[in-house]
């Protein structure tokens, strides 16, 4: 049901409940559609996905981000420019290996979780915020990065803060590399 | 071997897109769900009023305005204030019934349809039924029952996308004690 956005639209700040609470609903649908939790978590991923390799274009065409030289370099644009452009707050950044391919975000504060006190009854491994691990994926593997990006920690499981983490794998080979469905 | 970013404080404002993207997964997996396309309908209208009912309170706490004392007010804010902040754009509000019950919202673009095109099969879709039901359910916490729908739909290719208000009826019951 998409296209490719050729023309310009209009760049639309917006204050962000309608979009929280959107955001609860398609969870609370997907809730709905899948008993396990996993499985929720997984389609959450995937569309989150799709969401991402679509967002990436819209992000590069915006933010004119100069090329990265590092995944650490690249870590920080994600906190600061694309977390700020499109969920108005910036997460703090820290790498977790002498190789500097693993980081990690940490989300002081979350919007997306802003409705929500608690994960529904039975619903205790549900990585609400799944999504924007997909979103993250698919913009990078746009840009032919491959990462793996999983929630570490979640303030709604009891942690005591949100914590993405992004695991940079092999660069992917641009004459190789085939966009996933 | 952490170091902070720079953490500017948290705003509440965010680009569109990532809504608008968003917005297109939640209908795309409502079609999978329900096999025709008025039943899409019926559980879009159905989700936005519940959204609807929350978001008032976050959106008389924040815009400040004052009690309205007629629809054509209630009109100029939905337009001029809850559209452009939720949405960022500013409907025109045309077409009043002589009885000053009903108008429209002109919409000359809307950022939930930016990459959006309606397949062959979904030609009865009404892709942004989610505003209605949001409208219904706002209404509704500030005593109004009114009707909204989508009488154009640039998705369906008509020149702009047009909501229709109605204004149905003043509710009484959920006044708290208290109030007038």
């Amino acid at each position: 049901m998409s296209r490719p956005a050729h023309r310009r639209p209009e760049y639309h700040k917006i204050n962000k409940d309608l979009f929280v609470l959107t955001y609860g609903a398609l969870v609370a649908q997907l809730c709905k559609d899948y008993e396990k939790d996993e499985d929720v978590n997984k389609y959450l991923d995937k569309m989150g996905y799709g969401i991402g390799t679509r967002l990436v274009e819209d992000f590069l065409a915006r933010s004119c981000v100069r090329r990265c030289h590092s995944y650490s370099e690249i870590t920080d644009i994600i906190a600061q420019v694309a977390f700020k452009m499109y969920l108005g707050i910036t997460p703090s950044v820290t790498c977790n290996n002498s190789s500097r391919t693993e980081f990690s975000l940490i989300l002081d504060k979350n919007p997306l979780v802003e409705f929500v006190e608690e994960l529904p009854a039975g619903r205790s491994s549900l990585s609400y915020c799944n999504l924007l691990c997909g979103i993250i994926r698919g913009a990078l593997e746009m840009v032919h990065l491959a990462a793996d990006v999983t929630f570490l920690q979640d303030r709604l499981k009891g942690d005591r803060v949100t914590e993405i983490g992004i695991t940079f794998l092999r660069k992917l080979d641009e004459k190789k590399y085939r966009r996933k469905k | 071997m952490s170091r902070q970013a720079n953490r500017g404080t948290e705003s509440k404002k965010m680009s569109s897109e990532l809504f608008t993207l968003t917005y297109g997964a939640l209908v795309t997996q409502l079609c999978k769900d329900y096999e025709n396309d008025e039943d899409v309908n019926k559980q879009l209208d159905k989700m936005g009023y519940n959204i609807g009912v929350r978001l008032i309170e976050d959106f008389l706490a924040r815009s400040n305005v004052g009690r309205c004392h007629d629809f054509r007010e209630t009109a100029d804010v939905i337009a001029k204030v809850a559209f452009k902040m939720y949405l960022g754009i500013t409907p025109s509000v045309t077409n009043w019934s002589p009885a000053g019950d009903e108008f429209s919202l002109i919409l000359e673009n809307n950022p939930l349809v930016d990459f959006v095109e309606l397949p062959d099969n979904h030609s009865s879709l009404i892709y942004s039924n989610l505003l209605c039901g949001v409208l219904r359910g706002a209404l509704e916490m500030v005593q109004m029952a009114v009707e909204a729908k989508f009488v154009q739909d640039t998705l369906k290719g008509d020149g702009v996308t047009e909501i229709r208000m109605r204004f149905i009826r003043r509710i009484e019951d959920n006044l708290p004690a208290g109030e007038e």
